[in-house]
């Protein structure tokens, strides 16, 4: 069977009064939500059909085999809506409970900046790139040297997304050691509400972490309701496996779906150890841990936003047992499934298995991430990964900042009008005359994409510039951003009441959170 | 003498199938052929060929494992006649292996668990989330030469220098030596903390308990 196109885009029309020569000029954050519309549709590696086969053996799956739950309000929440529960823990989930949540989870979450303006919009064929979290080492664009990240790098690898044009929302990058290490979680999120005003992506060790993480957020916003109605970060949750849901991952769900609060919930199968080897196999058994996230979620607040998977069915190498961040061969399938769900993204893109800036990190970043635009991925993140995610070098991200520019022009709805047919033109023009000293080429030439990284000049003016490698000028770019660029600064009351969280978790001999102190975290 | 019966059983090693290597064991023992020849010369050349294979990259994980199963199979059918005989296989050393409490990671214990088997350890597996105390009573109880410890969280990383102090404690070292792995794990922290070895990856993991046990 063939691949199908799949029409999704439900809003790939600019505004009529729509100025393209203010893109050009644009403040990029503020126009991206106009620029939405990345690709406007989605080319589906699965048919319909094969969809529905994935769903109906996640049903199966939930029904005969069943999951363990390790949360008692989960499992009285499924018990009170009919599951069966054996063995303690084993919840078999009849197939209605699963169609119920889907149908009552949303199928659009935006998340908005810093300041409360829209800024992404998680639906149909729209993609935003942004990088990973958590790296355990830094290639330091400085020096090419791999060495153990310190707080200080998070705060530059948050201010260059925050001026990257085409990095639309950001994660914490690397994982300090020059910090208390049971709450790094605290010190990255205060490094990063201060650096960008861009969306966040955020990871955190605990369900005290989380819980602090939104109480943060809440000081920023202004108030629990005004996150709620204008949520500027989402939690990214990490579940053991699609039949393993471990206590914190259920923990933090149920604080979120409490909170209404969007959350990626992530199962984590790995084909050939945890999981089947075979892609369908492995996709269809996360996709079940999935739909145990969305039945949870959906049973504690009906509404509640949830981000599915749009990456999984990837193996371990069996040969070195690493586990690779950009193998071809699921590649759109976790896409497809999530578009036949119509359901919010979160994918993975722009990382390499390479250990450096080099060929292979480019090769692998760009395939990985032009496939997933053109798969309809929403939230791409790991851009600026190295090592299979153990390092990130702030050098790759820019390239793929640079990739992801080249892929919003590759793929943007296209204008045909009497404007930019330019027939009067062509006939005042004639056979004989250049459109050169138009008014007509003036307005639209900035239109198309420059390139800010890769090279284009004339040999002799390369050689005059640098003569440098894209590494060494993606480096140079790093610099010159660190150098140049200062995020909006937060006010200083709201500085002082996210630092006050951080302070109060210091305070907590196991870097226990603020808020649980006063009610713990599904209070 | 019995060149197609070690063939074979070299073969069903290389090929991973338990079942075949039991019996042609059993065969063997009723061809006459002594128990550790049937070992030295018919199930370990299958042994040493796919781990070979394995570190050119043409054999995957998997078809190590089943190997080690193949083996084990084998081994076990030669047991009651080498019992009777009052021989022994040599084994290479006791591990006991876990990851540390607070920590539910589990795939790169059991790689390392599978590869030191296959490749002539006896390994005591302790599972994850592991109580601190629990691997030196454990140690002490089986008089271990190994303890592994497993850690995949920064956090949890600090548990693998509570155990060395734990073994210390105990007065088990230095005769037991401890290995740590795991991905935020590096040669310096295994310094820091004291251990004895420590590897990137699961097959460097086997090298370094040969070499600690001068095998």
């Amino acid at each position: 069977m063939g691949p199908t196109k799949l029409i999704v885009s439900r809003n790939h029309r600019l505004p009529r009064n729509f100025d393209w020569r203010h893109v050009a000029y644009a403040d990029f954050q503020r126009q991206h939500f106009e620029l939405e519309a990345v690709v406007n549709s989605v080319w589906a590696r699965l048919a319909r059909e094969q969809c529905q086969q994935l769903h109906d053996a996640g049903l199966e799956i939930l029904e005969r085999t069943g999951a363990r739950l390790f949360n008692e309000e989960a499992l009285a929440l499924v018990r009170k809506a009919g599951a069966k529960i054996s063995d303690g823990n084993r919840v078999r989930f009849p197939a209605r409970l699963v169609e119920q949540a889907l149908s009552t989870v949303p199928k659009s979450v935006t998340l908005y900046d810093r300041n409360g303006r829209p800024a992404m919009r998680l639906e149909g064929a729209n993609t935003y790139f942004g990088p990973g979290s958590d790296c355990l080492n830094i290639v330091d664009h400085r020096t090419g040297e791999r060495r153990r990240p310190v707080l200080q790098d998070v705060v530059e690898a948050i201010r260059v997304c925050d001026a990257l044009n085409d990095i639309s929302f950001v994660m914490s990058m690397f994982m300090p050691v020059d910090v208390r290490q049971d709450i790094t979680d605290r010190y990255q999120l205060e490094v990063i509400l201060h650096n960008t005003t861009k969306p966040i992506v955020f990871v955190t060790y605990e369900t005290s972490g989380c819980v602090d993480a939104v109480a943060m957020a809440e000081a920023v916003a202004g108030g629990v309701d005004t996150l709620r109605e204008k949520p500027f970060l989402a939690c990214y949750i990490n579940v053991t496996t699609g039949l393993l849901h471990n206590a914190d991952a259920l923990e933090k769900l149920l604080f979120l779906a409490g909170k209404g609060l969007p959350a990626l919930y992530i199962p984590v199968v790995s084909g050939g150890t945890t999981g089947p080897v075979t892609m369908a196999g492995c996709l269809a058994l996360s996709n079940a841990g999935v739909l145990v996230g969305l039945v949870i979620s959906q049973l504690k607040r009906e509404g509640t936003p949830i981000i599915i998977p749009g990456f999984g069915g990837d193996a371990l190498d069996m040969r070195t047992m690493v586990d690779p961040y950009c193998g071809p061969d699921p590649r759109g399938m976790p896409e497809a499934l999530a578009h036949f769900y119509q359901l919010p993204m979160f994918t993975l893109g722009g990382a390499s298995d390479s250990k450096l800036v080099d060929q292979q990190a480019g090769i692998e970043a760009a395939l990985d991430m032009l496939v997933d635009a053109v798969c309809g991925g929403h939230l791409v993140h790991d851009c600026g990964y190295l090592e299979s995610g153990l390092s990130g070098s702030l050098a790759q991200l820019a390239i793929c900042n640079e990739v992801a520019g080249w892929i919003r022009h590759a793929c943007q709805p296209v204008e045909i009008s009497a404007e930019t047919l330019a027939l009067d033109l062509i006939d005042q023009v004639g056979p004989d005359g250049q459109f050169l000293k138009l008014p007509h080429t003036r307005r639209h030439m900035r239109e198309r994409w420059y390139p800010t990284l890769f090279e284009r000049d004339t040999y002799s003016g390369w050689l005059a510039k640098s003569g440098k490698s894209l590494g060494e000028r993606a480096a140079e770019q790093v610099s010159q951003i660190l150098a140049t660029h200062h995020c909006e600064p937060l006010s200083p009351a709201v500085a002082e009441a996210i630092h006050r969280i951080v302070q109060h978790a210091e305070a907590m001999p196991g870097g226990e959170s603020l808020a649980s102190s006063s009610g713990g975290p599904n209070a | 003498m019995h060149e197609e019966q070690f063939n074979a059983m070299r073969q069903s090693i290389i090929d991973g199938a338990p079942g075949q290597a039991s019996e042609l064991a059993s065969k063997a023992l009723e061809l006459g052929i002594a128990p550790l020849e049937a070992i030295n010369k018919g199930f370990v050349p299958g042994l040493n060929h796919i781990g070979e294979q394995f570190n050119h990259g043409e054999a995957f994980l998997p078809d190590l494992v089943m190997a080690g199963e193949a083996m084990t199979a084998a081994v076990s059918a030669l047991e009651p006649e080498m019992q009777k005989r009052g021989i022994q296989r040599e084994i290479l050393g006791k591990v006991v292996l876990g990851t540390v409490k607070g920590d539910i990671h589990e795939i790169g214990k059991t790689l390392v668990s599978t590869l030191l088997t296959a490749s002539g350890f006896q390994v005591f597996d302790l599972g994850v989330d592991v109580p601190i105390e629990r691997f030196a009573e454990k140690a002490r109880e089986l008089q271990a030469d190994i303890v592994g410890v497993s850690a995949l969280l920064t956090t949890t990383m600090q548990g693998q220098k509570s155990v060395v102090e734990s073994l210390d404690r105990h007065g088990l070292r230095p005769r037991v030596k401890v290995i740590v792995g795991g991905a935020p794990v590096t040669r310096d922290w295994a310094e820091k903390i004291g251990a004895d070895g420590y590897g990137e990856d699961a097959m460097s993991a086997v090298a370094i308990a040969r070499s600690l046990l001068h095998k």
